[in-house]
């Protein structure tokens, strides 16, 4: 199968979505001419011009309103944070508009609104450009969260994105924009709510989100040559979460441990953990253990900055020590 | 002191056998080499010699046919002229026994220890304090699979990191006990339930947590003579014999288990009838045992086992175990039941050994007196119902084997020979593979090659 860098795939994604639908157009700064900081619509303001690829300010409380709007009329906006952190500045309108609109509305107002942007730690980009933040997002009713690890999941999952009458947050790690991967011509939608088994495994469940989970399955293939069998899951999307998969997962295994580089307190893992002790305490053989980025603002030395996110060796010994419980 | 006559171990997983008969009476004189009583094991009758000169005392209590006797208990003495020997066996020293255990007198309900043979208790009879030890800690998994074994866990040394009793170690405890599933039963409870053919998960559902008396099987057996009647009233009630009862559970457990895949094929066996019709008349004539068509297959399969070694494996959890020597059993059927025995190092024989033996073996089998070791150790299976009339069909692998083959009749039909159709002699071949230990593509090349063998078979039998 052909290969496609995983902004490759969304751009494939969006461009034959633009191409079907008319109502559906970009917002976001440096994303008309320019092509998106991240090539996120690279090629696109030469075929649909500059009413659908619609450079702004940088006023994220403004545009992102006003995208709400247009919304609620119909048409179907995609905000283009290129940097996520930047989101916090429409967060009044993400929480009090956005997300309960449909609900005030008594479902008579759909909210079809695509909000993506880079996030993740990486490359010095310091603690104004590494925020992830999806914990927040996963916490608020309303909104649907998606991190893919792989572009042929990103491309999948960004058509269903464009599908949605709800919003949708769609989160790329910018560590793995430019990864290549194998992606299937033609259009194809992954539903939300499904994980995916990285690798099949019979002595413990890992799950890892976004970036981790290719750092992760290379630790498993070094563990395999130990005899050690993990099973590694990507649950794609945050909210809907599918505890399902992950919990049949630890009732073959037994032994649970989440890889995360977001903050751990009330964090993604301390979701999983709490359903996982919940629904699945019988098929617990060990306590569950997360391993997450350090509860700090990312620093912008390379060096401290590589400290603080889980590398190899700390999702290797993590794993062992699980398995020692 | 007088030489005690035990019940021996007579196969790797034998925890108990039912007595057959004495061979020789009380007070006749036996000599070391005397057979001397007859144990049926899991799937044979099998004679047991005696280790020791003397006089044969068979004291009070000594077992009598179809009682199930554990592995150890005592049985008898060997006496010398003028020796004295205890006049029943419920005050007898265990002797030779691997557990321990005492011989309980099967119809005394008051003598049966208080704990069950491997020294477990369950849990409920016994306060996890009483010893003044605390509970050790347990993972929730391991204490619901405690439950499920039936395995007493505060007995249980925990081997994870703060000492807690995790899975790995109840499932280690559950292999030690010496009730296939862990089931507390006491030996007379344990004898009727036998008797009756009741299983002993089923009596284990109905009493957690506490040892099954006689009074639970009894109950269990006149629940079921109100139940099965009720439902069918001219129905035959058969119980199972003990082959049946194994067959059954080997059966099940690798329906239950494996991840079979059947692959079929069509062989052309004109030049192997041919063949046959050949060695049938040769052999016969020189009143040489004539090969049949199994012991041909018996080889070609092994044959095609030494081009394909990953076919010739058995599973376990932790690891293949690719074999080094080829064993092939080949299916009995029985008065008993479905039997089968193995040839062993099937590529060393000949074809005419292999008739003499095949011979022998179906023989023993059919007389039922196969020892068990006769019967283990196959590293795969062949099995033929090529004689009803059958085709193809979706034989069950026999555990821990990995793969078996399933041969068909063999008949005369129209086929492209040459590139012109022609009547030919077909057979169809079936491979159940279990899919865990092998992949669709290896085991499709290894029915293929038993193809090409079955359709040049000379090239092959003489390799």
């Amino acid at each position: 199968m052909r290969e496609l860098t995983y902004v490759e795939a969304t751009l494939e994604a969006l461009d034959g979505a633009m191409a079907r639908d008319p109502s559906i157009f970009v917002v976001g700064e440096g994303i008309g001419e320019r092509g998106g900081n991240f090539n996120t619509t690279v090629g696109l303001y030469d075929k649909y011009g500059p009413e659908r690829l619609c450079d702004t300010p940088i006023s994220e409380r403004g545009f992102v309103g006003m995208c709400a709007g247009a919304a609620m009329t119909g048409t179907r906006p995609v905000v283009d944070f290129m940097f996520l952190d930047f989101i916090l500045d429409a967060f009044g309108e993400l929480v009090n508009q956005i997300a309960k609109m449909q609900y005030m509305s008594s479902g008579r107002l759909k909210m079809p609104i695509l909000l993506r942007g880079a996030i993740g730690i990486g490359h010095s980009a310091a603690t104004h450009h590494s925020g992830s933040y999806y914990p927040i997002f996963a916490h608020l009713p309303g909104f649907r969260v998606v991190v893919p690890a792989i572009p042929s999941d990103a491309k999948g999952l960004f058509t269903t994105a464009l599908q949605s009458d709800d919003p949708v947050l769609f989160l790329e790690h910018k560590s793995l924009l430019f990864n290549r991967g194998a992606v299937p011509e033609g259009d194809y939608a992954i539903p939300f709510g499904q994980a995916r088994i990285a690798r099949a495994g019979t002595d413990c469940t890992l799950v890892a989100i976004g970036s981790m989970v290719d750092k992760t399955l290379a630790v498993c293939e070094k563990l395999a040559e130990d005899g050690i069998s993990a099973e590694l899951i990507d649950p794609r999307t945050i909210a809907p979460l599918d505890m399902a998969t992950i919990l049949e997962s630890v009732s073959k295994t037994g032994r649970l441990l989440i890889v995360d580089e977001t903050f751990q307190p009330c964090g993604v893992g301390a979701e999983i953990a709490a359903q996982a002790v919940d629904k699945g305490f019988d098929d617990l053989d060990a306590p569950i253990r997360r391993l997450n980025g350090a509860h700090v603002p990312t620093p912008y030395s390379p060096p401290l900055e590589l400290a603080i996110v889980p590398e190899s060796d700390d999702i290797e010994q993590s794993v062992r020590d699980l398995l020692a419980e | 002191m007088a030489y005690e006559v035990t019940m021996p171990r007579l196969g790797w997983t034998m925890e108990e056998g039912v007595f057959g008969e004495w061979l020789k009476q009380d007070g006749d004189e036996v000599k070391a080499g005397d057979l001397l009583f007859t144990v049926e094991g899991d799937k044979a009758t099998q004679e047991v010699e005696v280790f020791e000169s003397g006089i044969l005392r068979l004291p009070q209590g000594a077992p009598a046919p179809g009682d199930v006797i554990p592995v150890g208990a005592l049985l008898a003495y060997i006496a010398q002229a003028g020796e004295s020997t205890p006049a029943a066996i419920a005050q007898a020293a265990p002797a030779g026994s691997q557990t321990g255990q005492k011989a309980p007198a099967p119809e005394d309900p008051a003598a049966e220890p208080a704990a069950d043979p491997a020294g477990h208790k369950a849990p409920a009879s016994q306060p996890v304090s009483a010893d003044g030890r605390r509970a050790p800690a347990i993972s929730p998994r391991a204490r619901r699979i405690a439950a499920e074994l039936g395995v007493d866990w505060t007995r249980i040394t925990g081997s994870g990191r703060t000492g807690r009793i995790v899975e790995r170690d109840v499932r280690a405890a559950a292999e030690t006990v010496v009730e296939p599933l862990g089931v507390d039963i006491s030996p007379v409870a344990r004898r009727l339930a036998a008797e009756a053919g009741i299983s002993l998960e089923e009596l284990a559902a109905v009493t957690p947590g506490r040892r099954i008396q006689r009074e639970d099987v009894e109950a269990a057996i006149a629940a079921r003579r109100q139940t099965v009647p009720a439902q069918e009233a001219a129905a035959q009630v058969v119980p199972h014999s003990r082959i049946r009862r194994i067959t059954a559970q080997r059966m099940a457990e690798s329906a239950h288990t494996t991840a079979p895949v059947t692959l079929t094929t069509e062989a052309d066996a004109t030049e192997l009838v041919a063949l046959r019709q050949q060695l049938k008349a040769s052999y016969s004539r020189r009143g040489l045992a004539v090969p049949g068509y199994n012991d041909i297959y018996l080889k070609l399969t092994a044959c095609a086992l030494q081009e394909h070694p990953a076919l010739n494996a058995s599973w376990s959890e932790e690891a293949l175990h690719l074999h080094s020597e080829i064993h092939v059993g080949f299916a009995v059927e029985t008065e008993q039941g479905l039997l089968a025995p193995v040839l062993r190092d099937v590529p060393a024989k000949s074809l005419r050994v292999i008739a003499a033996e095949t011979v022998e073996l179906i023989e023993g089998a059919r007389r039922e007196r196969l020892g068990h070791e006769a019967m283990q150790g196959g590293t795969f299976t062949i099995t033929n119902l090529g004689m009803y009339g059958i085709d193809a069909f979706t034989p069950i692998i026999n555990l821990p084997q990995i793969a078996i083959l399933g041969i068909g009749r063999i008949i005369c039909k129209p086929a492209v020979h040459d590139g012109q159709v022609v009547p030919r002699q077909m057979v169809a071949l079936s491979l159940t593979f279990d899919h865990r230990a092998v992949d669709g593509a290896p085991a499709a090349r290894f029915l293929n090659t038993i193809r090409e063998y079955v359709s040049e078979p000379v090239l092959w039998l003489s390799a």
